[in-house]
């Protein structure tokens, strides 16, 4: 999460009934949001779920059917992605194989009506930002992944836009790479201030990045939050899923009582659920209990009893270094639950078909409608 | 090697064999129908001396440097246009339909040329109904205007199809980042897609300029004395005058120009996409 905490800023963007159809294929249905200013903002959701032409819709690549957008109150109809204080950082990097890393960083210059000396520096500034001092003459076929990348911020940021458009700018990029460019991406947007809309699949690259995530599905807006409420109450089931690891188990609403929705888990027995945490039209009857991995875990021996315990068996361990995922099999229950533990050195690593306990912390249950 | 032999053969037989033939050849000399075999420097003396045979030499570059002109710079709006403006599933079909020509003979096209530019050809019946023109205009006919009409036209689809492949291998997403960085259509073609579609214009170039310098049929065919070219004048050496050796060194000569100005075409291409892959 990038933790800048600005007060709530005035929006750069406001996006207002945007539709977008292809022919018969309805891309884009009826999405409204802002976009804040200085804000690092993601669109996230899986392949095909109109991320990239609401993108490339800001940027002025596509048209809108239907629907509003402004940009610093200015209305964007009509004008052609060359006139627009939009810069893109495109998930091919689209560096030109023809001209230098100079001549790329330095290709929007052109109509800047500055002196070659001008220009010459502000290249320089900007391949310094990202660290590539010294790179100027080089080829840009010579340049590896990550370098490629840097070049194509420096060349969208040299521009100075109001917002900087990434398209799944770190998607091609080895494991670690990305993990470094993301902090990387993370301090440029704090050092220059200019509004970020990052646009990606990758849940844990959005939660790491963004001051906001809106998660579309199928055309629309289906959550608009900042990445801790995103992950704590995701208002949907599908939400839940997309982002992080969430079990779900079957329950029946007894109804409201002091704000808390009281329900029976299968497996877990009774449990009030926060507000927040549910749906208000949610009261009585089948509903679908979500709770984390890492809010459940297993107790050891000689681990004091809790106050909710539950038996069941372990099915698969899953060892990962730092954590070990278990997939328990609750008793009476036929589906498992699957719980994160951190390897403590005087904690044992369970086997398959072990029986164990597992407790729960009551307060991270989320209900969805059945 | 048993695997590469055959192939081997094959460019020996075909490729090495008859340019050493005619290398030895252009060294010797002939007097009716007797060969003398004393190397001599004679044939290349009297063939960059005589001003007929540089005049046709000339020429043959000049008329293949016209055809070369016309050829590319009519193909490459063809070439955008199929590769930018074609749907993705129609472009075979307009590639294929590019090839037609090809089908007929080449010498039947150039009989084709002979009827449509003729004294009481197409062109000039059709201008003369107009009511464009009284008499019969004797330009286009039996001259060099005709040659390079006929080659441009035989040549065509070798033009296009380089300069569509080059235009096909442009990630379009670069022309999106031109425009994204501020520039119109119109710099974006100047400063991305031509510079990029560079390598398929000099293979144009090259496929045209090289097999239409040599080109005999159509000179002989429409192009009367005035379009009269090189390869004539090294067939008439062979075939009429009986100097097979001076029609050696005519065909070196015209071989080592045609070197030159190919060379010298790569190597620009190199310099100016110096940074490309």
């Amino acid at each position: 999460m990038n933790i800048s905490h600005q007060p709530a800023r005035r929006a750069i963007i406001e996006l207002r009934d945007i539709e977008k159809h292809y022919g018969a294929y309805h891309a884009l249905r009826g999405v409204s949001f802002d976009i804040r200013e200085g804000e690092f903002f993601s669109l996230l959701g899986p392949s095909g779920c109109g991320k990239t032409t609401l993108l490339r819709t800001i940027a002025g690549f596509e048209d809108l059917s239907s629907g509003t957008l402004t940009l610093d109150g200015r209305d964007m109809e009509g004008v052609p992605a060359n006139k627009r204080p939009t810069n893109m950082v495109f998930q091919s990097y689209a560096i030109f194989p023809h001209l230098s890393v100079a001549e790329n960083v330095g290709f929007g210059l052109r109509r800047s009506g500055k002196l070659r000396e001008e220009k010459a520096k502000l290249v320089g500034e900007a391949l310094e930002m990202v660290g590539l001092s010294g790179y100027d003459a080089r080829a840009a076929h010579a340049l590896s992944g990550g370098q490629r990348q840097r070049v194509a911020l420096a060349r969208a940021l040299i521009l100075k836009p109001r917002v900087l458009l990434l398209d799944e700018p770190l998607s091609a990029l080895d494991k670690k790479m990305r993990e470094q460019m993301q902090v990387e991406l993370m301090r440029l947007q704090r050092h220059v201030g200019i509004t970020f809309i990052l646009v990606t699949h990758d849940q844990e690259e959005a939660l790491i990045m963004s001051d906001r995530i809106a998660v579309m599905f199928d055309g629309s807006i289906e959550q608009l939050d900042e990445p801790e409420v995103l992950y704590r109450r995701p208002n949907s089931k599908r939400v839940a899923q997309f982002i992080g690891v969430m079990n779900f188990l079957p329950g029946e609403a007894q109804g409201l009582s002091g704000g808390r929705l009281a329900v029976d888990v299968a497996g877990l027995g009774r449990a009030e659920i926060e507000p927040g945490q549910f749906s208000p039209d949610l009261d009585h009857g089948a509903v679908s209990v979500g709770i984390r991995p890492e809010t459940m875990s297993l107790l050891f021996e000689g681990e004091a009893d809790r106050a909710r315990v539950a038996s069941g068996t372990v099915r698969e361990v899953v060892y990962y270094g730092d954590m070990t995922y278990y997939e328990i099999v609750l008793d009476g229950l036929d589906s498992h639950v699957t719980i994160s533990m951190k390897n403590l050195v005087d904690r044992p690593v369970l086997d398959v078909g072990a029986r164990t306990r597992v407790t729960w912390d009551a307060r991270a249950l989320v209900a969805f409608a059945a | 090697m048993l695997l590469v032999s055959p192939t081997l053969i094959y460019a020996v037989a075909l490729l090495a064999v008859p340019l050493a033939a005619i290398l030895v050849f252009s060294f010797w000399s002939q007097d009716f129908l007797t060969v003398d075999t004393t190397p001599t420097l004679k044939n290349y003396r009297e063939a960059l001396t005589e001003p007929l045979y540089r005049l046709l030499l000339i020429r043959s570059i000049l008329i293949s440097g016209a055809v070369t002109l016309v050829t590319v710079l009519l193909a490459f709006p063809i070439a955008y246009y199929v590769s930018f403006h074609v749907p993705a599933r129609r472009k075979s079909l307009w590639i294929f339909l590019i090839t037609i020509p090809f089908w007929t003979s080449y010498l039947v096209r150039v009989f084709l040329w002979k009827v449509i530019l003729g004294f009481n050809g197409v062109v000039n019946s059709g201008l003369m109904a107009l009511g464009i023109i009284d008499d019969p205009v004797t330009f286009i006919l039996y001259n060099a205007n005709a040659v390079v009409i006929t080659l441009a036209h035989a040549f065509a689809p070798f033009a296009i199809l380089p300069i569509f492949v080059a235009l096909e291998k442009i990630d379009r997403s670069l022309l999106e980042a031109s425009r994204d960085l501020g520039e119109g259509h119109v710099v974006t073609f100047l400063r991305v897609t031509l510079p990029l579609a560079m390598p398929g214009v000099v293979a144009a170039v090259l496929i045209v300029f090289i097999p239409t310098v040599g080109d005999y049929v159509t000179p002989e065919l429409v192009g009367g004395p005035g379009g009269t070219m090189i390869a004539n004048m090294i067939q008439t050496q062979f075939l009429k005058i009986n100097n097979a050796p001076m029609g050696a060194a005519l065909a070196v000569i015209a071989m080592a120009v045609v070197t030159v100005i190919a060379l010298a075409f790569v190597w620009l291409n190199r310099r100016w996409l110096g940074v490309r892959q």
